[in-house]
């Protein structure tokens, strides 16, 4: 019974189709790479205004960028490494990250705690604090040790403080790796700026009790005006 | 299209306007104040019966605090007032001379009951946490998920606290920056006052103060550069303000000041060991210490401990006393405390304060011997702008229900905290329409 109702179906099918007529030929469509060139889209607009302004990330997509950026390190081994140990402890340096989970906006619901959706002052202090810790490990290990391989400062010092343009190549390289994109298409003066900085910070520094001195130190500025930078945490 | 890209243009600058206050809109000044204003939010719930709503009978709905459901211990004020059965709950506490009747919860508050607006009955029309606790400190209910107003911190903060290092700190208070906030007063939000000395310290072994304020400085200008050329302007100002804001707090070595070991050897008044408050308490000395300093207009935060659904309901009482002892101490620092600006003033002459919490409790223990959520309230307005010793409001007596008690402009109705929220700014001078949609003053608690 069954096969029987399958096959009267079948040939419905194909009687149908039978009589259907043959259909015209389509009209080519010229490929113009424009939407409204398309048939059907004549009427239609393009929307390209923009929809919402700079937001702030949640504060979990900073704390991954932190550890992709400065070693692939996990959070514990960061916070353990950040801390440093035996000669090169420095507990003023970093806390926990629990330390600053608050300030950086994470939510908290035990305590009915909202995400924050906002910068702030204190969050800002929380990204300094932070992005100072971060790239001061860093240039310890990239810049006054030479270890390799080097996590963030990965081209060769110039044996003076760097020309412009030596400069310039070097800091492309770290614009591209904070920001994701080259220095010279930054809407600001940007190369110019952080030339200054680490100009100034190269020179600044007499105390014999600070680590980072010289060249090192004027590097280590940069970082943190990349790691701090609006670009790096406005979306 | 260049019409097109004027409007645009012109749409965008008007967005950058949006965060300038409302004030400074309308008069073209930036207002200040000479006021401090403490917001303390009872998170949970607190049972209105124990203390500002006081029930020791049997009537209706009501089963009254007692010895049969919690324990007594500790409790101060509490004596006995039998209920029958052998157990007793307890006899009203009516401060000499005072309009205001507490339950014995209210601890050493009711030294100050002279000086408190005690709003009873409020109708809160909610049994949510999150939604009551935005309602309280808002006025507005959640829409969906969403806050749709600003807190009443925020409020005053951008209205009167922009040229305060610290225009309002927010420790686990629901602050919220919605509209027409002024990017510098978006709540400073931590969950502890150690975590400010923790994000503001720096270490001194890898560069020098100078050359990290170097940074900051450079990235404001980054900031500003930015918002010329965005779209939307708003969020790059708002990041460069708080740079600057950031360059001035450091400038301020806080971090030393601001450390609940420091608090706790300068106000050893407040009670830090055997307190289920105690983190109150450090909250409390640094509100009193930032105000010393004048370098704050708002302190928000929170006791906790109120969502007492279980056996856990033996603690409230004690919880509340030692909240309500916690801010007693603090009003006594108030009142000897100098005014950093006001020569001859103490800080209780120009400190503002407003207790609240997002519902009370019901009035029946359940079956595991706590009580659920209830949507009757009160608030507690402690301030020298405020008539003391008043009570607005009330619940009715079989239900603890908020009653229909006061002829607002629409009606016959409950005071609400929208009433309240629009009474307080009145008081501060910001004129209540702007911010809270649904509010009503209440002039006669108004000195």
């Amino acid at each position: 019974m069954r096969n029987t109702i399958a096959c009267s179906f079948f040939f419905a099918v194909l009687i149908e189709s039978g009589c259907t007529k043959t259909p015209e030929p389509t009209k080519a469509v010229a490929v113009s790479g424009k939407v409204e060139d398309l048939p059907g889209h004549e009427s239609l607009r393009v929307d390209n205004s923009h929809k919402e302004g700079p937001r702030t990330l949640s504060a979990e997509s900073y704390i991954r960028s932190y550890l992709f950026l400065f070693g692939g390190l996990s959070p514990i081994d960061s916070q353990t490494a950040l801390r440093g140990s035996g000669a090169t402890v420095d507990t003023t340096l970093f806390d926990t990250w629990s330390d600053y989970l608050g300030a950086l906006g994470m939510p908290d619901y035990r305590e009915d705690i909202a995400r924050s959706s906002q910068t702030n002052a204190l969050m800002i202090a929380a990204f300094e604090r932070i992005g100072v810790a971060l790239c001061d490990r860093a240039a310890e290990h990239d810049l006054k040790n030479g270890a390799t391989p080097a996590t963030v400062f990965t081209f060769k010092k110039t044996a003076a403080l760097p020309t412009r343009a030596e400069f310039d190549e070097r800091f492309d390289g770290l614009h591209r790796r904070f920001l994701g994109y080259p220095a010279k298409l930054a809407p600001t003066d940007r190369s110019s700026r952080f030339f200054t900085l680490l100009t100034n910070a190269s020179g600044a520094t007499t105390d014999p009790t600070i680590r980072l001195t010289g060249q090192d130190a004027g590097w280590t500025a940069v970082c943190y005006g990349l790691i701090r930078h609006p670009e790096f945490h406005l979306y | 299209m260049n019409t097109r890209r004027s409007l645009l243009q012109f749409l965008g600058g008007s967005l950058a306007a949006s965060f300038v206050p409302w004030r400074a809109l309308a008069d073209g000044t930036v207002a200040t104040s000479e006021d401090f204003f403490i917001f303390i939010h009872a998170s949970g719930g607190w049972d209105v019966m124990l203390s500002t709503d006081p029930r020791n009978t049997r009537t209706g709905l009501i089963e009254p605090p007692s010895t049969g459901n919690m324990t007594k211990t500790g409790i101060r004020l509490w004596t006995d007032a039998p209920l029958g059965d052998g157990t007793s709950s307890f006899q009203p506490v009516q401060p000499k001379g005072s309009n205001i009747v507490f339950g014995p919860a209210i601890g050493n508050m009711a030294n100050y009951a002279s000086r408190m607006t005690l709003f009873n009955g409020l109708a809160m029309n909610t049994v949510s946490h999150p939604d009551g606790t935005i309602f309280a400190a808002t006025g507005r209910h959640l829409a969906g998920g969403r806050v749709p107003a600003s807190s009443v911190d925020t409020i005053i903060a951008s209205e009167l606290g922009t040229s305060q290092l610290l225009p309002v700190v927010s420790i686990r208070f629901p602050s919220y920056a919605i509209d027409g906030i002024d990017p510098r007063a978006i709540p400073l939000k931590v969950d502890s006052i150690g975590a400010i000395g923790r994000v503001l310290t720096r270490s001194t072994k890898y560069s020098s103060a100078a050359s990290r304020d170097a940074v900051t400085l450079m990235l404001s200008e980054e900031a500003r550069d930015l918002a010329k050329e965005a779209f939307y302007p708003e969020p790059q100002q708002n990041f460069g303000l708080q740079l600057d804001a950031l360059r001035g707090i450091l400038a301020g070595n806080l971090k030393d000041a601001f450390t609940d070991a420091t608090l706790k050897a300068k106000y050893p008044s407040f009670s830090y060991t055997g307190n289920s408050q105690s983190v109150g308490a450090i909250n409390s000395a640094f509100a009193l210490e930032a105000m010393q300093r004048n370098i704050l207009r708002c302190a928000s935060f929170t006791f906790s401990g109120f969502d007492t659904h279980t056996t856990n309901y033996d603690d409230h009482a004690a919880s509340q006393q030692d909240m309500f002892d916690t801010i007693a101490e603090f009003i006594k620092q108030l009142d000897t405390i100098p005014h950093p600006t006001k020569t001859g003033k103490k800080l209780a002459d120009h400190t503002h304060v407003l207790i609240i919490s997002e519902f009370c409790r019901t009035p029946q223990i359940n079956i595991l011997g706590g009580r659920d959520h209830y949507p009757n309230n009160s608030a507690i307005i402690v301030s020298p702008k405020f008539k003391g010793n008043t009570v607005i409001g009330s619940s009715d007596k079989d239900q603890l229900l908020p009653v229909a008690s006061r002829a607002f402009a629409s009606g016959t109705r409950a005071p609400a905290p929208p009433d309240i929220l629009s009474t307080l700014l009145s008081s501060a001078g910001i004129e209540p329409s702007t911010f809270v949609r649904d509010g009503e003053v209440m002039k006669e608690v108004l000195v």
